[in-house]
Order: C-alpha cells, then sequence, then structure tokens
C-alpha cells in the first residue's frame, strides 16, 4: 500500500459511514426503460437451442410474451392477426423472440415441445420461442401480460413497450380497425425514424411467474 | 374447484351457451310473467362467479327519485376482477347499458379496490363479493309502469389464469313501486367509494424520476398511518414499488416511482389513498407541476441505474437541482481526498501567513475560488467538446496519459523540493513571473486552486460519479453548471475560513514553526510523488518508472543548481550548464517512454486486473460477463485504476477480505477487474451504459436482472454481503 492509500484509508474509515448513508444501499430492481439498452438476456428455446439476445445485434428485434392458454393470446392467433403481424416483421428482416414466462407449476404450462406444436399448429412465424421458466427475461423486461410486446431497436434500445393494439378485449372481432401498435412501431423504427406511440397500457392475461 | 374446469377453453363455449339461453330467455319474455323473466336473465353465472344486475329504486322510477343499477359479482375463492385502474395486468370490468331514450346511466362508481400481488405483478381490484353500481337519470316526465333494462358487461376474472367473462343482462323495473331488495348492498357499495373531502388538499412535482405527491387535510385518524396510493389511472406509476412515504404534522407525502414504461402523461391526476382497516379510500385530484420525462431523454437517462443507488433508493433521474447539490457536496469532500489534501496544505500555510490581513486573505479566498471554479469548467469544456468529437473518453482521463502522469510527478517533485528548502521559487522563475507571484498573491491562489483542480479530478468522490455521469448527458450549458458546483463545493471551505477571520483565527499564529511545519509538507508531496511513479509502473513497465526517476533526479539537480539559495555567482553558472545539459540528456533518453502507451501495451502485462497465480479475479470483458450471466451466474464487476485511491484502498481492504471472498466463492459469483488504468474503449463505454464516468464502480450484475446493483464507491464488507445475499 502506497502511503497515499495509508492516508486515504483513515480518512475513509471516518467518512465511510457518512457516505454510505447518502449513497444508499437501496437495491430497487426497476424493469426495462423504453429509450434505455434493452437488458441482455440468454434463454433456451423449445428445441434446448440457446438463444441470446446479443447474437441479433444489429437487427431490430420483437419480444413477444405468450402463453397459449391465455384467451388474449387465443384471440390474436385465433384469428392469425398474430402471425400475420409476426410475418410481416420476418420478412422485413426483422428477429421476432416469442417468449414463454408461465411457470411450471401454473395450471396452464406448456412443456417445451407442446409449445412448439402449439406454435407449428398455429403456423406462427416467429424466429423462436423462448421458454423463460424461471421468469428471469420476463421480470427483467417487466413483462406483466400476454401478450405483451417490446421493440428494439438495431441499436439494442427499448423503443416500443406495450399492448399489440388499441382495443383492449377478448373478442377476435375486434381486431379488424384496431391500430396494430407494433406495426405501427415497426413500420417507424426500419425508416429510421423514433417511435410515435413508444409505451402503450399491455392487456391480457396476468403472466403465472415462478416464486423466485 | 379442479383447476380444469377453470380452463380458458371451457369458458368461451359455456359463455356462448349461455348467452344463448339468454337470448332465449328473452324472446320467451313476451310470455312469461315479468317477476319470473327478471329473477332469470338479469343473472349470468359462470364457473369462476355469479354475476347479476340489481337494481335500487327506493321511491320507485320516478323524475328526481334516486335510482340505481349495479351490477352484483360474486367471485369464487382465490378469483378477483378489476378496477378502473387495473395495475400492471387485468382490465377494467365494462358496463353498457340499454335504456329507453331519456334515460341516462352515469359512471360506475367504484368501490375502494384492494391492491392484488401477484408474483413480481401488483394488480388493484376486488374479490369476494362486489356491487359496481352506476346512477341513473330518470327523465322529467317518466310515466311508464316498467322500466326495461338490457345490460351488456365484459370483466376479466383472474387466479393464476386468467379469463375474459361477460354476459348479457336484462331487468324489468316497477315503476310505481319501491324496489329495496338489495338496499344493504347498494349501502355497503356507497361506504365503500372514496370520498372527496373538501379539506383534503394534494398537488404533485415530476422530479427525481418520480411524482412528489403531498397531501394535506387527510383525517386525523389517519395521521402517522401507512397509506396505500392508488392512482385511478393506469400505466403511471411503477405499481409494484414501495414508495418512500412520510407523515409530518397533517401531510403526508411520497416519491411514487413512474413506470420506466409510462403510458400517460396526465396534467392532473385523480388518486385515492386509503389506509388499512378503512371500507372507503379518499379521492385526491393531483395537479402536476414539473415536465413528464420523455421516454429516453437523456433526464430519464439516469433511471435504471440510479434506482439501485439513489438516497431513498426511488428510481429517477437526478434533476439538475440535485444534480448541482450533489456535485457541491461532492466538491466538499474532495477536500479530504488524499490526492488533493497535500495542496491544500500548502494553502493552509497561505492562510497562517496572512492570518492578520483580512482583505489579502479574503481575496485570495476568491482567487482560489475562481482558480477551481474555471478549472472545472475548463475540464468540462475539454470533456464536452472531446465528447462532441466522439472521443471514448471519460473522467479522470488525464491520468490515463503517461505523459501527464510523469509531468505530474515532475511538478511534485519540485513542489516537495521547494517546500524543503533546495531550492526557492523566486530564484527559478523568470524574473518578472516571479514578481508577479510575489506582489500578487491572488494569482498565486488562483494557480492554487487549478492545481488542486488537476489533482483532485479523477479521485471521483461519493455523490460525484452520479453528478459526472449527469453531465456526461446533459446539454453543454447545464453540464457546465454542475460543473460549477463542484468547483464552489471544492473551494466553499477554505473561501468560507477566508471569509471569516475567526475561521482563520483557529489556526496557529505564525513563527519559527512554520518553517518546519513546510519542510513537513515535503513529505506528502514525496509520497504523491511516489504514488504517481507507482501509477506510470503500471502504465509503461519498470522502464518507463526508471526513465521518470531519472528524469526527477535530472530535474531536482537543475533546481538546486539554479535556485540553491546557498550557492555563489561562479557555481551557479557551472552547476547549472552542467544540470540544464544532463536534464536535456535524460529528458531526450525518457521521454518517449512517457508518449506512446499503446506502443507498449504488450511490455506492460502487469495491469490491474490481478489475473496472478492463486487470485480469483479475471480480466473483464462483456462477453465473459453474458457467458457467466448465460450460465446462470451472478458476476460481480471491479471498475478500477492504478491511479484511483479510492479503488486501490477498496481493493486492498473489502475486496481481499477472506470472508467477502468465500461468500463470493460460496454463491459462485464471477470475479472480474475492468482495469481503466489506460484508455480502453470497452470499459469506457460499459462505464458510460452505468451512467458513470469515472471509477471506482463496483457492480453486482445478477442473472436475469435488469440493471447491475452499483455499490458504494467507499465498500464495506457488509455492503457486498447483503448485495450478495439479494441475489
Amino acid at each position: 500500500m502506497t502511503p497515499a492509500s495509508f492516508r486515504f484509508s483513515f480518512i475513509a474509515r471516518s467518512l465511510a459511514a457518512a457516505a454510505l448513508l447518502a449513497v444508499g444501499t437501496g437495491a430497487a430492481q426497476a424493469a426495462a426503460a423504453i429509450g434505455q439498452p434493452a437488458p441482455a438476456f440468454t434463454g433456451v428455446d423449445t428445441a434446448g437451442q440457446r438463444v441470446s439476445l446479443a447474437d441479433h445485434r444489429g437487427k431490430t428485434v420483437v419480444l413477444e410474451w405468450i402463453n397459449p392458454g391465455c384467451p388474449y393470446v387465443r384471440k390474436h392467433y385465433g384469428a392469425a392477426n398474430m402471425q400475420a403481424t409476426q410475418k410481416a416483421a420476418v420478412d422485413k428482416g426483422v428477429v421476432w423472440l416469442s417468449i414463454n414466462s408461465t411457470a411450471t407449476d401454473a395450471t396452464d404450462y406448456l412443456p417445451p415441445e407442446r409449445m412448439a406444436a402449439w406454435m407449428k399448429e398455429q403456423k406462427a412465424a416467429a424466429t423462436a420461442t423462448v421458454m423463460d421458466v424461471d421468469g428471469r427475461i420476463g421480470r427483467a423486461y417487466g413483462a406483466r401480460t400476454t401478450p405483451h410486446l417490446y421493440v428494439i431497436d438495431s441499436k439494442g434500445t427499448l423503443v416500443y413497450a406495450g399492448a399489440i393494439d388499441n382495443r383492449p378485449t377478448a373478442r377476435a372481432a375486434d381486431i379488424a380497425g384496431a391500430t396494430n401498435h407494433v406495426q405501427a412501431a415497426l413500420a417507424e423504427v426500419l425508416a429510421g425514424r423514433s417511435v410515435s406511440v413508444p409505451a402503450t397500457q399491455p392487456y391480457g392475461c396476468t403472466i403465472k411467474y415462478s416464486a423466485m | 374447484m379442479p383447476a380444469s374446469s377453470a380452463s380458458p377453453t371451457s369458458a368461451r363455449p359455456a359463455r356462448a351457451w349461455r348467452a344463448a339461453v339468454a337470448r332465449v330467455l328473452l324472446a320467451a319474455a313476451a310470455v312469461i310473467p315479468a317477476v319470473l323473466h327478471a329473477a332469470d336473465s338479469a343473472v349470468v353465472r359462470t364457473d369462476q362467479a355469479r354475476a347479476e344486475l340489481v337494481v335500487h329504486a327506493p321511491q320507485g322510477v320516478a323524475a328526481g327519485s334516486p335510482l340505481w343499477l349495479g351490477l352484483k359479482i360474486e367471485h369464487r375463492p382465490e378469483w378477483h376482477t378489476y378496477w378502473k385502474n387495473p395495475g400492471d395486468s387485468g382490465l377494467p370490468t365494462t358496463l353498457a347499458f340499454e335504456l329507453p331514450p331519456g334515460f341516462v346511466a352515469g359512471e360506475i362508481a367504484w368501490p375502494t379496490p384492494r391492491p392484488l400481488p401477484v408474483g413480481p405483478l401488483v394488480n388493484f381490484g376486488y374479490e369476494g363479493t362486489l356491487l359496481l353500481p352506476v346512477a341513473v337519470t330518470v327523465p322529467a316526465g317518466f310515466d311508464g309502469d316498467a322500466l326495461d333494462v338490457k345490460l351488456r358487461a365484459d370483466w376479466l376474472i383472474c387466479k393464476d389464469v386468467c379469463i375474459p367473462e361477460g354476459g348479457d343482462f336484462a331487468l324489468r323495473i316497477p315503476a310505481r313501486a319501491a324496489t329495496t331488495a338489495h338496499a344493504a348492498l347498494f349501502d355497503g357499495a356507497r361506504a365503500a367509494v372514496p370520498r372527496r373531502l373538501d379539506e383534503v388538499r394534494g398537488q404533485a412535482t415530476l422530479a427525481g424520476g418520480a411524482l412528489q405527491v403531498s397531501i394535506s387535510g387527510l383525517p386525523a385518524s389517519w395521521r402517522g398511518r401507512p397509506l396505500q396510493f392508488l392512482p385511478e389511472l393506469a400505466g403511471v406509476i411503477d405499481n409494484a414499488a414501495k414508495p418512500a412515504a412520510r407523515w409530518q404534522d397533517a401531510t403526508w407525502s411520497a416519491a411514487v416511482p413512474l413506470s420506466p414504461q409510462r403510458s400517460e402523461s396526465p396534467q392532473s391526476l385523480q388518486v385515492v389513498v386509503v389506509t388499512a382497516g378503512e371500507a372507503a379510500g379518499i379521492q385526491v385530484p393531483l395537479t402536476i407541476a414539473g415536465n413528464w420525462p420523455s421516454p429516453g431523454a437523456g433526464t430519464t437517462a439516469a433511471a435504471p441505474v440510479e434506482a439501485a443507488r439513489g438516497p431513498t433508493g426511488s428510481s429517477g433521474d437526478l434533476g439538475l437541482a440535485a444534480a448541482m447539490a450533489l456535485a457541491f457536496a461532492g466538491g466538499l469532500l474532495l477536500n479530504l481526498m488524499p490526492c488533493v489534501f497535500p495542496v491544500l496544505s500548502l494553502k493552509v500555510l497561505g492562510f497562517a501567513a496572512h492570518a492578520q490581513q483580512r482583505r489579502t486573505l479574503l481575496l485570495g479566498g476568491l482567487a482560489y475560488t475562481a482558480g477551481v471554479v474555471v478549472s472545472f469548467v475548463a475540464l468540462a469544456a475539454v470533456l464536452i467538446a472531446l465528447r462532441a468529437g466522439g472521443e471514448q473518453l471519460g473522467w479522470g482521463f488525464q491520468l490515463q496519459s503517461p505523459a501527464f502522469v510523469a509531468g505530474l510527478a515532475a511538478l511534485f517533485t519540485l513542489i516537495g523540493l521547494n517546500l524543503a528548502g533546495v531550492f526557492e521559487v523566486g530564484s527559478v522563475l523568470p524574473g518578472n513571473l516571479a514578481a508577479l507571484r510575489a506582489r500578487h498573491p491572488m494569482v498565486d491562489s488562483a494557480l492554487t486552486g487549478v492545481l488542486a483542480v488537476a489533482v483532485a479530478s479523477p479521485c471521483t468522490a461519493p455523490f460525484m460519479g452520479a453528478s459526472l455521469g449527469l453531465a456526461a448527458t446533459l446539454p453543454p450549458v447545464q453540464a457546465l453548471a454542475v460543473f460549477v458546483a463542484l468547483g464552489l463545493g471544492m473551494a466553499a471551505p477554505y473561501l468560507v475560513a477566508s471569509a471569516w477571520p475567526a475561521v482563520a483565527r483557529l489556526l496557529p499564529r505564525p513563527g519559527p514553526w512554520m518553517a518546519h511545519f513546510k519542510v513537513l509538507m515535503a513529505f506528502p508531496m514525496f509520497a504523491t510523488v511516489v504514488w504517481l511513479v507507482w501509477v506510470l509502473g503500471q502504465q509503461v513497465g519498470i522502464d518507463g518508472v526508471a526513465a521518470l526517476l531519472g528524469s526527477l533526479l535530472a530535474l531536482a539537480l537543475a533546481a538546486w543548481a539554479l535556485g540553491s539559495p546557498s550557492l555563489g555567482r561562479g557555481a551557479r553558472w557551472v552547476l547549472s550548464s552542467t544540470a540544464l545539459a544532463c536534464l536535456a540528456a535524460t529528458l531526450a533518453w525518457a521521454l518517449p517512454s512517457f508518449v506512446d502507451p499503446a506502443a507498449r501495451a504488450g511490455g506492460a502485462a502487469a495491469r490491474d486486473t490481478g489475473a496472478r497465480a492463486g487470485e480469483p479475479w479475471e480480466a473483464w470483458s462483456a462477453s465473459r460477463v453474458e457467458q457467466a450471466l448465460g450460465e446462470g451466474r451472478a458476476v460481480f464487476v471491479d471498475f478500477t485504476a492504478a491511479w484511483c485511491v479510492t479503488c486501490q484502498f477498496n481493493k486492498r481492504t473489502v475486496l481481499a477480505d477472506p470472508a467477502v471472498l468465500a461468500e463470493f466463492q460460496s454463491r459462485r459469483v464471477l470475479l472480474l477487474r475492468a482495469d481503466w488504468t489506460r484508455r480502453d474503449p470497452a470499459i469506457t463505454a460499459e462505464l458510460a451504459r452505468l451512467q458513470r464516468n469515472g471509477v471506482p464502480v463496483y457492480a453486482l450484475y445478477a442473472p436475469g436482472a435488469v440493471a447491475p446493483r452499483l455499490l458504494g464507491e467507499i465498500l464495506s464488507a457488509r455492503e457486498v454481503r447483503d448485495a450478495l445475499g439479494a441475489l
């Protein structure tokens, strides 16, 4: 230790109490914030493959929280609305990750193979379906409902969080005429513009997270 | 109830069937007596709830008489429906009445809800038996025998799964008789509707990423009790966060964190506050002052990280005033930093010498302040200019440059030699400049201030990190304001001492002790030189150290030859020529060692990573962090630099504590050290991501967590263990 650090150590000790009081040790875990770097994550898809946000750096990424047991998810899949949104996005080079954060002990949990089968049956166009059974990714993004959608731009910034559209109902009939917020956000992001509606209130079923 | 019966798959056909039944019943209404009809089609049963359209008409149906309709929902145990603000998920129940012309149904008079935590989320809603009452206005001149009411109601009912349900209801209400069968139910609902009290006043200000709410006039019996804060609008606050709240006399105030994914920015906000044991909350209209932070704007940029370190633990950005206050406090603390203390001791000498001359003292204090502030502003301007130029630089960059370190070591050597009496300043400086110094103590004071800043800047004291991080994201003018505050804070103690001779008089009187004290002060200077030499060694290796020490030796010789008061003219001439030749030769040999650190990066293997045999620390890289998190391991990163004394202090105390290391090991925490001794764009970028511009920074990355948890700049073993315990 240098003499300077010796000097410092006694000053530091006398200061430490006051400094710690002021600096605080709070550990509030804030959810992902709009306009901020999207939290990095690594998960496992239904085929057991590793999926990492970092792998898609430089691309626009959509995260879709999903649970096939949820009527609101079924609303958008049953009417092929979600699949159409996925396909339009993926065709433009967007990476679409559907994420299921349902805990294994929830009544509507689907194991990976059944989840994969459901997505196939629905003709989903998602790039991958991530099994987030411990809810780590969902908690990191503050995902609350299924569906709950997020758009991350090519620089890795979270630019949209919220509902798929502006009709918070479970009726498929309400899809026609609704404003699809995700399509709108993607159009703006891909055109290099800022997203005019960066946050909406998501609607759907409460995500049943595993107890941590 | 078996879980499978609650599955949404069965809910949909069941509802369709029920709707069909309802329609059949409606069709049959013409032939079935009205009473029977009302009893049947006013009820919808699902597996999760029984819902009924009910009426309260104590004076029949007539203009001017009260008429209430309501939807009664009896939830199965553990199931709930939602308030008008459903919270993090869920949807409010909707009622669409179909009434004869002229009848107007009002808004739902929502009873006070309660928070319903679901894992990490919080919803607002109702369990058990609920009545959603609606007041109906009867048109003047209504004289029918009965009122036919139709209602389409939709609600989302959840336990662990959520089921959207709804139903069509119909009810015939006799107009000329009182209907009071549900009086108790309506009375109960009315008693639970939030009250409006004239004496209650509320206001809110947007600051620090939170609504700073203050409410007065609440009932005296509520004082001192915890309150639940329920906004009537969804998408504004962080529902799961616990607001930092307190009572001061009759006023309740709280910092309610905003949602990081806020979708609403209202100018006023109606909220309900309620305390445990009260059926009804109190409705408070809040006017909102201040500007909503726009998503992604600089002002909110600090939110996620600041959340983990703000004084109250509340999330939020630092307002400019708060940043300036923090900067001022940081500046004050800078005085105690070891790398500035020696310089300030020079100042103490100055005070003792001028204690009788009040004006001189004050002017000196002001000059010192000016020197400090101007230096901070100049540094900030350089920082801003470089930032604008896209340079990956951070605070403390001066000491990342070996040439700067060498220059500083030379300066401190000269100060030390001067204090020790090896040479006298007046005789070494060019004549007119020396006179300037002698005649203008203010210039001397200002230069002392400049020197203090140059040395202190890399020692990011507690508090300073946040201000600097913020300043880097602020528009230039505001950033400069923060730096001015930093400078004022640093100069404040000396300005005060110079302004109030009472303070200055506490200093010892001048006397022979001053000569001794002056020589004594040489030693901290040399200690600082030792430290700077060590820093340079970290940067350029042992050859660089030899070059620096050689240069310092030659410099010392030259200073003595030129400035020693005891040398005769002839001796000085000979010695000075020799010494200057020596100095020139030494510098010619040594200078290249300080100029190009990058070229020497390979040679200087001994960086501050501590990646030596037996040490648990690995060198930091962003991919290593990501990899470990992917494996489910937590990661602790020590952002450090050899020239950062605070860093070294922590490294050798808390981070070398066997108990702390054992704790890390038992939790399989990967220990990484990010060494910022020399410029490193990757580390600079990561620091920027953490809203920091300097070291030390201690970050604990938990798998799946949004942002790493940042620990204090002066670590304690307890703090580290607490952070690990929270994993």
